[in-house]
């Protein structure tokens, strides 16, 4: 089945300030995504409500909610959600399975949640009441971690499962993070394709990254490994995806390298 | 969009059992005090991986302050990315954003002499230009910083 709200999407990237007209004129772009926290749902970019008026699906992507944190989910931050959700008529709205603040002190990025019994019904708890503010689905991804908890008892995908079962949240699966987890942490990209409820998926995300002592950072700042591309084969040899989304966030190329790297992408998910 | 999305969810759909919260903000704090604030290590976790994440956290601030006051990298040039280590590490990120991080960062290398006292103008186009911004772009085609 597909999640709700996600449809089919197509092929897309994460429409930025900087590339906003690179993206409006770039051929093949099916849907977009913005960072929420970088809009204003009263006074959207112009941009964003042209490709609104072309029909081009805008899904709000979160990345401050910490929904894995201890504590419930920021009501406001859920109401800005909500409101971008319905100023961009968006099929559906995703954050991550991360904590990004704790003990009054905020991590500027996503870190991962140990992944216990007891935390799972803290994140399942903060899960439903993001839910019940939203007015569509939500899609939780998985992320790129640079180290484990020693309390870890499950994969991130043994509990990105349960907490589909709990909640019925969705999963916007990241090939580019799971290639980062197998980096640097060990942990098989195609065994996580195994281990997750792809049934649930609501869309994909890849991007290109750094590799630094050997450790992979993925800084959405360069051309996709075809490594990356691999796992998005992998995966689309077990499911075809709703929607799967190009991340670039800075060291923008010109628009035909973009392109050429949307191309890639439809190639990898083709190759099956 | 929908508002019938919210499926029947299983039993036990209320808050967290007693204790879970709590223990998981005890365990987050310590964790992130040793990323962001100069904490030590939480046993248990790998101290050379924590080191790795905590200079990566330190880097994405970076990144992010360097977009927001381009003025400061032009100013600092080759020792922007090691006065911004100095400032950051052990202290961490401000509330109020990467806008607070940049002028903490900022005040901090006024106060060392290491920049003008008087205060920086916004980077850009001036303010009058602004509303025009969409026009300038698409008249000028290349939009991007690098490429």
């Amino acid at each position: 089945m597909t999640v709700p709200g996600s449809g089919s999407l197509g092929v897309g990237i994460g429409w930025r300030p900087e590339i906003d007209l690179t993206v409006e004129r770039l051929p093949g772009v099916d849907f977009v995504e913005v960072v929420a926290e970088n809009v204003r749902p009263e006074r959207l970019p112009e941009s964003l409500r042209v490709l609104r008026a072309r029909g081009v699906p805008v899904i709000p992507h979160g990345v401050g909610l910490g929904v894995g944190g201890a504590e419930p989910p920021d009501p406001a931050r859920l109401a800005h959600l909500a409101a971008c959700a319905r100023a961009l008529d968006a099929p559906l709205v995703s954050e991550h399975l991360a904590f990004v603040r704790a003990g009054g002190m905020e991590a500027g990025h996503l870190l991962p949640v140990p992944r216990t019994r007891a935390a799972l019904s803290v994140v399942a708890a903060n899960v439903r009441r993001a839910q019940a503010a939203l007015p569509v689905p939500l899609a939780l991804e998985n992320v790129a971690a640079l180290f484990g908890w020693p309390e870890d008892e499950m994969t991130e995908a043994q509990f990105l499962g349960e907490l589909v079962e709990m909640t019925g949240v969705g999963l916007l699966v990241d090939v580019a993070n799971l290639y980062t987890n197998q980096v640097n942490l060990g942990l098989s990209a195609t065994g996580a394709l195994d281990g997750l409820p792809l049934s649930e998926l609501a869309y994909v995300h890849v991007a290109g990254g750094h590799s630094h002592h050997g450790v992979w950072h993925d800084t959405h700042t360069a051309h996709v490994p075809g490594e990356v591309l691999d796992i998005l084969s992998e995966l689309c040899a077990r499911v075809d995806p709703p929607g799967v989304l190009l991340e670039w966030d800075d060291d923008y190329p010109s628009d035909a390298a973009l392109e050429a790297e949307l191309g890639r992408v439809r190639g990898a998910m083709a190759r099956v | 969009m929908s508002d019938d999305h919210a499926r029947e969810t299983p039993a036990g759909a209320g808050d967290a059992p007693a204790g879970a919260r709590e223990a998981l903000a005890g365990a987050q704090a310590v964790l992130l005090a040793a990323l962001v604030a100069g904490g030590a290590a939480p046993p248990g976790f790998d101290e050379g991986r924590l080191r790795i994440q905590a200079a990566s956290l330190i880097s994405k601030r970076r990144g992010t302050v360097a977009r927001v006051r381009p003025d400061l990298v032009a100013l600092l040039g080759g020792d922007f990315a090691r006065e911004f280590e100095a400032y950051a590490r052990g202290r961490p990120k401000p509330p109020g954003g990467s806008r607070a991080d940049a002028r903490d960062f900022a005040d901090r290398l006024r106060s060392a002499g290491r920049l003008p006292p008087e205060p920086e103008t916004a980077a850009g186009a001036p303010r009058w230009l602004r509303p025009f911004r969409r026009v300038v772009k698409l008249l000028s085609g290349a939009v991007r910083p690098t490429g």
